[in-house]
């Protein structure tokens, strides 16, 4: 428990602030790691030094400006717990460092200090439960493998009795008998039921996390019957086969939203989702599938408007007429231009032929485009499919 | 005919699948258990192998990395509903020569098996979309340019697929022949398993983020 190493520039000797295992920053844990100490020890020797006017304190802000964070916790090696001699020699050198402040008078005095160190090394025996098997030289006379915590307890228990003795003998006459037996009180009773308190502070935490588990399973649940089984259950009913694949679309691509769309929500200005529900609505509208491509983003705002309108033209137009089993739409965003393809594998017309709807259409979509200085071009052949190419600047001239 | 190996943790879809190829294709084995799956690939020697992406214990990768190491030359054909670029770009990488999801036309998936045995790839237009999209910014100056960029034919050959054509009619509109537009294909497989271009798998992961 040598913490004058602490006035080094600590981080050249492998002492890092842990990121994980930290009370205030982590400094103790950092060097009870490097030094293969239990925590828990390292932190009562900062105790003990804070009673000498505060020397605890000092040091730990003077460690904590010396060291960095760990990045992570696998970086640094943790170093080997140390044996049973390398532990007594390590109390000895903490106990002569507090008997050096002594002989030079930075010392508030033995009633406060003798107390001070049995009572906290003792609270610290008693705490630290994460590291029981690792026996110090000390303890092997009281421990037996087979009950491994008892030598700590019972090294703590007898700190804590001789501590509050000498504290007690000292402040009898200043505070007198009612004091004592407080303190001895509530020091029995956090020496009896400290550690049960806290491990039930503990599977109270285990408890909300289950409980906040519990939550979203039921959310999952829930929405899974309003949506997932709902559509089940009409499918069950359908008997038009093509209605059940429309529906079953339809769910497949809202579950699909659901499970791994967080941004992109229906109605968002991005061009790609502005297509997206435009096919979304093709699709219902007609029963029949559109699959939508994107390369590329970009807002959708005045310049891709008109691109966006001629492309749901074009679709219904395909959605209406061409028969197909299917739809695709490629969209492009490159530096310079937008790209819209509306294409499908059904019947195909002659574009030439003056007659009738299509044609009509047709020139809608071309005038359209032409309107918003962008052009369009259909190419369809009867028997061949149908494509309409749409493209515009995208700084809008 | 052509053996094929299928593996899929969903014994419905698996024996819906299988019921369509029959006749088509010879399916020698269908396992829904990844380990399973991985001893019947080896033991039937399969030409192609039919392959879930999301199955418990390791998934589609599994599969194509322990088969792989054995037997070189079984080829994989991914089939899965999901069309997430992630995994998408994970099969391939692992060696998987194409990518269909599962709700292809049976003629289509008999086809697509054809072509990954004829050492072919297989781009559905979604993985058409994806590699431009990952293929599409300027690249810096110290990448390979070799294997780090797409041609512009083979752009143009992607961009046809991405809006629905056949490889048959991309060669037509494009006038060169369907091998022409096969090898285009193959090579731009290559570039998307051996390129690290912005780390393909990455780009994959935070396209949902962009």
């Amino acid at each position: 428990m040598n913490t004058t190493a602490s006035s080094f520039r600590l981080s050249d000797y492998g002492i890092v602030r842990s990121v994980d295992d930290r009370v205030v920053a982590g400094l103790a844990a950092g060097i009870g790691r490097r030094l293969g100490i239990e925590t828990v020890f390292i932190r009562a020797a900062f105790a003990v030094l804070t009673f000498v006017w505060g020397l605890g304190i000092v040091l730990y802000l003077a460690g904590w400006a010396a060291t960095i964070d760990r990045v992570s916790d696998t970086a640094v090696e943790t170093s080997q717990p140390l044996s049973g001699s390398q532990r007594l020699g390590t109390v000895m050198v903490f106990i002569a460092s507090l008997l050096l402040l002594r002989s030079i008078n930075i010392w508030p005095g033995d009633s406060v200090m003798f107390p001070a160190v049995f009572v906290i090394f003792g609270l610290a025996f008693l705490f630290d439960r994460r590291a029981i098997d690792s026996r110090s030289a000390l303890l092997s006379i009281v421990e037996t493998p087979e009950k491994p915590g008892r030598g700590r307890t019972v090294a703590g228990v007898l700190l804590l009795i001789v501590g509050l003795g000498i504290f007690g003998g000292n402040a009898a006459p200043q505070f007198g008998s009612i004091f004592i037996a407080v303190a001895a009180t509530g020091a029995g009773l956090t020496v009896l039921f400290g550690p049960w308190i806290w491990s039930l502070a503990q599977d109270l935490g285990t408890e909300r996390t289950e409980r906040i588990r519990q939550e979203e399973r039921a959310e999952v649940a829930a929405h899974l019957h309003d949506s997932v089984l709902q559509t089940l259950a009409l499918i069950q009913r359908s008997e038009d086969p093509k209605k059940m694949v429309t529906l079953a679309r339809a769910q497949e691509r809202e579950l699909r939203r659901w499970l791994f769309d967080s941004s992109p929500t229906p109605g968002s200005d991005r061009l790609s989702t502005a297509i997206q529900s435009l096919a979304d609505r093709i699709e219902e509208e007609f029963d029949i599938p559109v699959e939508v491509i994107g390369v590329g983003d970009t807002p959708y705002d005045e310049i891709t408007t008109p691109i966006v309108a001629a492309a749901g033209e074009a679709l219904m137009n395909a959605a209406k007429h061409s028969g197909a089993g299917k739809i695709t739409v490629y969209h492009e965003v490159s530096d310079d231009t937008i790209e819209v393809f509306v294409t499908d594998q059904g019947m195909g017309f002659d574009p030439e032929a003056v007659d009738g709807d299509r044609h009509g259409v047709s020139d809608s979509i071309v005038a359209r485009m032409r309107r918003h200085g962008g052009s369009a071009t259909i190419v369809s052949e009867p028997g061949e499919g149908t494509e309409v190419a749409l493209s515009i600047r995208r700084n809008g001239t | 005919m052509i053996r094929i190996s299928m593996v899929d943790d969903h014994r419905l879809f698996l024996s819906g699948v299988r019921a369509e190829l029959e006749g088509s294709v010879d399916v020698v084995s269908a396992s829904s258990d990844i380990d399973e799956a991985i001893d019947a690939i080896r033991e039937q020697r399969p030409d192609v192998v039919l392959v879930d992406v999301h199955m418990p214990g390791g998934g589609g990768l599994a599969v194509i990395q322990n088969v792989s190491e054995t037997n070189p030359d079984v080829k994989f054909l991914a089939l899965s509903v999901s069309d997430a670029a992630e995994d998408v770009i994970a099969m391939i990488r692992a060696g998987a020569r194409g990518y269909v999801t599962k709700s292809i036309a049976p003629e289509e998936l008999v086809e697509a098996i054809k072509r990954v045995h004829a050492g072919d790839a297989v781009f559905s237009p979604r993985l058409a979309g994806f590699v431009l999209d990952a293929f599409a910014d300027v690249v810096p100056a110290e990448v390979d340019p070799e294997m780090d960029q797409l041609t512009p034919r083979e752009r143009e050959v992607l961009r046809q697929i991405a809006r629905g054509y056949s490889y048959k009619q991309v060669a037509r509109r494009l006038s060169i022949s369907v091998k022409t537009v096969e090898t285009h294909v193959s090579n731009v497989l290559r570039k998307l398993q051996l390129s690290n271009r912005h780390e393909l798998a990455r780009w994959a992961s935070n396209r949902r983020i962009v």
